[in-house]
This record gives C-alpha cells, structure tokens and sequence, in this order.
C-alpha cells in the first residue's frame, strides 16, 4: 500500500504527468443526483432536452435516473433511451434485483448498482452486516450481468470506510463482473491529497477501473475529483453547475476546463456551448446562475478595478487563463468606486467620447463618490450623464471666467 | 494519514472589505464596512484587510474610524506599491499595511511595461516609506504563480532583510490545482524559512482546496473573505476555510462558527448578492434533505449524512418532501405534526405526495402536506361509506 512517506514523491511526479485526454471519460449525473437535490424536480420535457444537450455537448455517459421509482421516471428515461444518442445512458439502481428489472425495462445499457462501504452507513442505515453488503453486490451485479449490462458498483460513503474492507468490496465488485467502482465522497469530506492516496491504493491492489463522485461541502468537489484522475480514475461523475444535494457534486463546466487549462487535458468537448447548456439547467432546476459561478457565471470578465482593466485592455493573458468567448461569454467593463483613469477614458471611448487624461483624472472622484453613494456600478445612461453634467460645468465656468475679465 | 497534520495555529486574513468589495458592482457604504469589520472581530477573525486609502477621501474616514475602534484583530489596509499610497495609509491611522506589486514577467512587460530592477527599486522605495512611517507589512506578489521562481524568492529575500511580517503569495489567474500549489509552497517555504500566506482565486472552483494545500506545503497564513466574496469568481470563502481546517485537518482555531450563516446573509445583503442555497458550509440547503435514501439515513442518524451539526455554523436540518421521498420521511414528517401513520397510509400519501410534487415541479411546504392527508382522509372516508 502506498504510505504517506512515498506521497511527495508520488505528487511531485503525477503533478507534471500527462494523462491522455482520451482515457478520460465524463458520466454526467444532472438528471439523477442534480435531480436528487432537495427541492429540484424536471419535467419529463426537460429531461430530455437535458438530455439531448449533453449527449451534442460531448459527454460519454448520462445518467438518466432511477427506473425503481416507476411512473414519470421511468417513463422519461426509456424516452431518453429511445432518443438513440451517442453516449451510454445508465440506470441508477439499489443492490436490489426489482431495481435492475425495472433498469432493464428502461432499455438502458449500463447501470449502477448503489451499496454502502462504510460501517457507520451498514449499521445505522442499511442496519446489515459488511458480509450483507459483499454478498448483495454479488448476486446483483451477477444478476445485471445476465442481462449484458455495463456494471458500475457505487461505493457509497466509501471515503468515512474502513479502507481494509474497502478493497475488500472493490474485489468483490471486480471479482463478480463489474466494469468499474464508483468511488463516492458522499459527505464531501476528503481533501486532495486523501483522495489521491486512496484511490491511488484501490487501482494499485485491485485493479478495476474507477470513477470519481465528488461533493461540495467544503468547496473541494473539483479538485478531489482531478486528484482522482492523478491517481489514475478514468470516469468522472459531474453534473451541470454542480447541481446536486446540499452544497452539490463536482460542476461539469469547471472540471472539463480545469483539465484544460490547469492539467493541459483537453478532451474535446464543444465549450463554447457551456454557457446556454449551464442556462438552461439553471432555469429547469429554478436554481438561478451567481454572477461569480466560475466558468459560466460571467463576472470573471466583467472589470471594475484600474489595476485589472489596464492589464486586461494591454493583453488579456494578464488576468485571463481563457477567453470569454471559449466558454459562450461576453467581456465588460463597468466604472465603480474601484475604477481609474484607464478604465474610465477606455468606458468612455467606447460610449463614444474622447476625453483627455486630464478629463478623466477629475471625472475619477466624481464617479467614485456617485458610485459610493448609490452603492453600485454605474449604468451607462449614467456615465454618459455625468459626463455631461461634468462637461457643462467645465463650459460654464470658462464662460464665466470670460465674463469677469 | 496527512502530511505536516499537526497542531499549528493558521492565520487568517479577511479581506471582505478590500477584495470582496472589489468585486465588479460591489460598493460597502460606511456603515456595512463598519458592522462587517466588526462582526469579523467578534468571531475571532485574527487579521482584516480594511481598505484601499489610495482611494480618496471618503475610504480613508471611513478607514480611520474602523482603525479608531477597539478591536482584537490586526487591521490591514491595502496599498499598490508607491511611497504616496503609504503616506495615505499613514493618515488613516493604520499600523500595519499590504503592499501589492506584480511580479510576473506578462504582468511587468504587458501591464507595467517595466523591467525586474524596476519592481525591485518600487517595492524598496515603498518599503522605506513605510519603516519610516513606522508601519507593519505584508508584500503581496500580484499573480506569483507564473512568476519566475528565482525572482520571487529574490523578492522574498528582500523582504525578510528589510523586516517584512509575511509575504503573500498570490494564485491571481487560479493557476494552480492543490498539487502544484502544494509543491510551489513547500519549495519557497524550505528555500526561504518565512512567514508565508496564499491568495488564491476561484476560476476553477479550487480555491478552497489550494488554501488547504498551501498549508500543507507550509504556509502560515491564508487570505480569505466570507462567502467567498471577490473579484472574478471570488476568493476562498473563509466558512469554508475555517470548517476545512477543523474538520479535515483538526486544526481549530477558536472562532465562533455558529454565527457564520448570520454573517454571511449581511454581507450577502451588503453586496447585493444572495447566499446560493446550495452555498458550501452556509447554504440553506446543505442540511436539507428530501431523497428516501438520504432523508431516511438523517433520520436514523444525523451522522450518516452530516459531518457537522448545522446550529454549528447557525443552520437548522430540514426534512423536506418532494418527488425522491420514501414512507420513513413521511412517517417521520407527520410525527412531527403529532399525526401516526400507519405505514400502508405513509405509503398512499407518499404517491399523493410524489405526484403533487412532479406537478409542482418543487418539493411541498408543510401546508401542503397537510391538504394532502386531508384529501387523504376524505377520499378514505368515501371509501368505508361505499
């Protein structure tokens, strides 16, 4: 097992590591655990334009949802199948064989059959033995596998689980036919380096493929999920803007673009199209987009303050990874208590005035003290405004200068 | 199983009122600076950034009365490197100051159209103005992460020679996953044996995780602002900070978390920008729970799906019950209205409830859940008369 004295040597070798972009595969779980969040729930007609979405966006597997629950669920997700989209469409599933018939009533290809790893979850929860558990994923993922079904076992809380017991559930799954382990955070509690280290044990002693599910509770969604893939996880369960229950899962849009432009991975995927696919799951989850959501939210190129905008309008490598319209966004700049000569002689420009350096170190206090005032960034019609005001005023006193000659 | 996890005190630095408010479109008035300082104060915050009194008349009272309170925290104002905006500093009353320079060779060549020898001669400059002003500082390396190495630490050496407090270390374009952050900071801090403290950003929705790392590497410091308040995507939130430390790494710092919703919503309201409900540590919906699975794990027991206790940072636990419910929540929801059900009665208000809620396309408040059972009654009582 890999030990925490091998762990800087391990980091400082995987920190520069090129991964292939093409071992990378995204299973998206907007329609599942987004839907899952306390409050959210899609129509049918949304699901599958969530669908449709996602599968042209490039995403390589979606799950759909969960066949168990019958009715409207059931009737979306074999709509989705019927779609006949490119990516895998999967079923989520209890350890349960009703569950995996009603998946295969769905038509899905693949599904994931969901079973707690950790003993405070198999005493209080599930109220069963760690053998309860081992033996369940056996006969179910036998029983899935009868139907020719890709197979993914869902460690449940498998970061708060004895890791002993953890391999020990990881070969069962693979011993049983799994295609792979769904290694769940489900309480958001690892850090990166904890998440490496784990996952990095799990492939090295057992050997099955891996995929990353992730939660926000401390912020750490992302970047456990990308420590994962240093360690060597080759799935990555995300969802559109991080939808999902209580602080929400790794955001789809933040961890393709971390890969890029942070671990030179590119995969591929169509990002210009990040911004109307993060809309509309915003809408259909009435869950509105802050302006500071990384990626998609927008604020990341709005500039208010001198020292940003001069750097920006000279080169916008200075304080920009990408572009805005990399990711289907617009660039601004708005005048506010935190503008300077630059910014204000660039904003007035483009509303069509020249103005002198002069000009613009004189207009600096007055929109300073207006913004301070009225507590926000002025709008244009405002900045042309006190231009003007400002304007008249210079004109009036040269004209009264004149007049007391 | 952690590296360097020990019992060492980190510190944090606030900077709500300087970079939160930096943000595009975010103005504190006079009051909210002051209210927010000092609820910063209150909870044990160990350092806040004030303000810019670069920034003209109004900024520097509104500073100099901050600075006139009695606080425990150290205050900090914020100044770019020139020996004028230190002097403004000094008119504010404030002891102790930041001094901010780029050190990246894009930021010297395409923003400052200036050379290394330049930034070196500003900061001594700077520097001298303020020992001379009698002044505590920080020098801030403005997008570090894509500074040449060598220099930086050449900056680093200066600093320490000419008495800096810290030097601060600047992620300005999120250039860095926890990795690299982590081997970045453990080379400067074992190269330069100071005091050092990390900024980071959240373009890719890692600035948490890069704060945790820096620790890991060995910084002392880490630079924060509540709810993650800042420029761009905003810096790392300091509830997230805070509970990351405790609850990952056991270092507590004795700050009182269980007013960080309270402090959260003001500055939310001060900002105009509300707390997302799905707000890590602070969000109304982290402790709530409609899923059968989930619902029904939380009731059995909180620590199935709860790391903490939501009055530990001032939330309350929500059972709510919508479209992905199963019978315990329902059983467990009428307790509550003092109402037994019997589990086949759950299971017939479960499915009113489900289709209500796909209809509704929400979860139901409790309201409904009553015209639900009593639609329920009704329809039984038609039932037995039939």
């Amino acid at each position: 097992m890999l030990r925490e004295i091998d762990l800087l040597t391990e980091f400082s070798q995987k920190a520069g590591t090129e991964i292939d972009p093409k071992d990378i595969k995204i299973d998206d779980t907007t329609l599942r655990d987004g839907e899952q969040t306390a409050g959210v729930v899609f129509a049918n007609d949304e699901k599958i334009h969530i669908a449709k979405m996602l599968d042209k966006v490039g995403v390589h597997q979606i799950e759909a949802g969960i066949p168990t629950m019958g009715g409207d669920e059931k009737e979306a997700i074999k709509k989705i199948v019927s779609l006949g989209l490119g990516c895998s469409i999967l079923g989520w599933n209890r350890a349960v064989k009703s569950d995996i018939d009603a998946s295969v009533e769905c038509g899905v290809d693949a599904v994931a059959i969901s079973i707690s790893s950790s003993d405070i979850h198999i005493e209080h929860k599930l109220r069963k033995s760690r053998e309860w558990v081992l033996e369940s994923i056996k006969t179910s993922v036998d029983y899935a596998k009868s139907f020719n079904l890709y197979v993914s076992v869902n460690a449940e809380d498998a970061s708060r689980s004895d890791m002993e017991f953890l391999l020990q559930f990881a070969r069962t799954a693979r011993d049983s036919g799994a295609d792979r382990l769904r290694y769940c955070d489900t309480l958001g509690i690892l850090d990166p380096f904890e998440t490496f280290i784990r996952v990095r044990n799990i492939i090295d002693i057992i050997g099955i493929d891996i995929e990353m599910h992730t939660h926000n509770d401390f912020g750490m969604a992302i970047a456990n999920a990308i420590a994962g893939i240093k360690a060597g996880a080759i799935y990555v369960n995300t969802t559109i803007n991080g939808l999902g229950e209580r602080a929400g899962n790794a955001a789809f849009e933040e961890l393709v673009m971390a890969l890029k432009y942070i671990e030179g991975v590119d995969m591929g995927f169509n990002t210009t199209f990040f911004r109307a696919l993060s809309e509309y799951v915003a809408r259909a989850s009435d869950r509105i987009l802050p302006t500071w959501k990384p990626i998609v939210g927008g604020n990341l190129f709005v500039y208010e303050s001198e020292s940003k905008v001069s750097g920006v309008l000279a080169n916008p490598e200075t304080y920009e990874l990408f572009s805005e319209k990399d990711v289907g966004l617009e660039r601004k700049v708005v005048l506010g208590k935190y503008s300077g000569v630059n910014t204000i002689i660039y904003k007035l420009n483009t509303l069509g005035f020249k103005i002198s350096l002069k000009e613009a170190e004189e207009l600096t206090e007055i929109i300073r003290d207006k913004t301070m005032s009225i507590k926000r960034a002025l709008f244009d019609s405002e900045i042309i405004d006190t231009y003007k005001s400002y304007k008249d005023r210079l004109d009036k006193d040269k004209a009264g200068n004149r007049g007391g000659k | 199983m952690a590296i360097a996890k020990s019992k060492r005190y980190i510190n944090i630095i606030d900077t709500t009122l300087r970079n939160g408010e930096q943000t595009a479109g975010v103005v504190f008035s006079k009051h909210e600076k002051i209210r927010i300082a000092r609820m910063l104060d209150e909870i044990g915050i160990s350092e806040i950034e004030v303000g810019t009194p670069s920034l003209g008349a109004i900024e520097r009272e509104i500073i100099k009365e901050i600075v006139k309170d009695n606080f425990n925290s150290k205050l900090f104002v914020y100044c770019e490197a020139e020996p004028e905006n230190i002097e403004y500093a000094v008119q504010c009353g404030a002891e102790n100051v930041v001094i901010n320079i780029s050190t990246s060779d894009i930021h010297l060549k395409e923003k400052y159209k200036r050379n290394k020898t330049w930034v070196i001669n500003k900061l001594r400059e700077t520097i001298r103005t303020a020992r001379q002003g009698g002044l505590n500082f920080i020098i801030s390396a403005e997008d570090a992460t894509r500074t040449d190495l060598g220099f930086l630490l050449k900056l680093i050496s200066i600093a320490k020679k000419k008495g800096a407090y810290r030097f601060r270390i600047c992620d300005t374009v999120s250039k860095f996953d926890p990795f690299r952050t982590f081997l970045y900071i453990s080379t400067i801090s074992s190269a330069t044996n100071f005091p050092l403290e990390v900024y980071n950003h959240n373009d890719f929705g890692m600035a948490t995780a890069n704060g945790m790392a820096a620790i890991r590497g060995g910084a002392s410091s880490l630079v924060v602002s509540v709810g993650g308040l800042g420029e761009g995507t905003g810096n790392a939130a300091m509830e997230e900070i805070v509970m990351a430390l405790k609850y990952l790494e056991h270092i507590e710092l004795g700050i009182e978390t269980s007013k960080f919703r309270e402090i959260a919503e003001y500055v939310a309201r001060a900002s105009s920008r509300a707390v997302p409900i799905w707000k890590a540590i602070v969000g109304t919906n982290v402790f709530a729970h409609e899923s059968g699975i989930h619902a029904d794990g939380v009731i059995k027991n909180p620590k199935n799906y709860e790391v903490f206790n939501p009055s530990e940072v001032g939330l309350t636990r929500q059972i709510v019950v919508g479209k992905h419910s199963g019978s315990h929540t329902i059983l467990h929801k009428f307790k509550e209205f003092d109402i037994e059900l019997t589990d086949k009665q759950a299971n017939e208000i479960l499915n009113m409830a489900r289709t209500m809620s796909i209809d509704l396309k929400r979860h139901l408040f409790d309201k409904e859940l009553m015209y639900i059972y009593n639609d329920f009654l009704k329809k039984n009582k038609g039932r037995k008369e039939e």
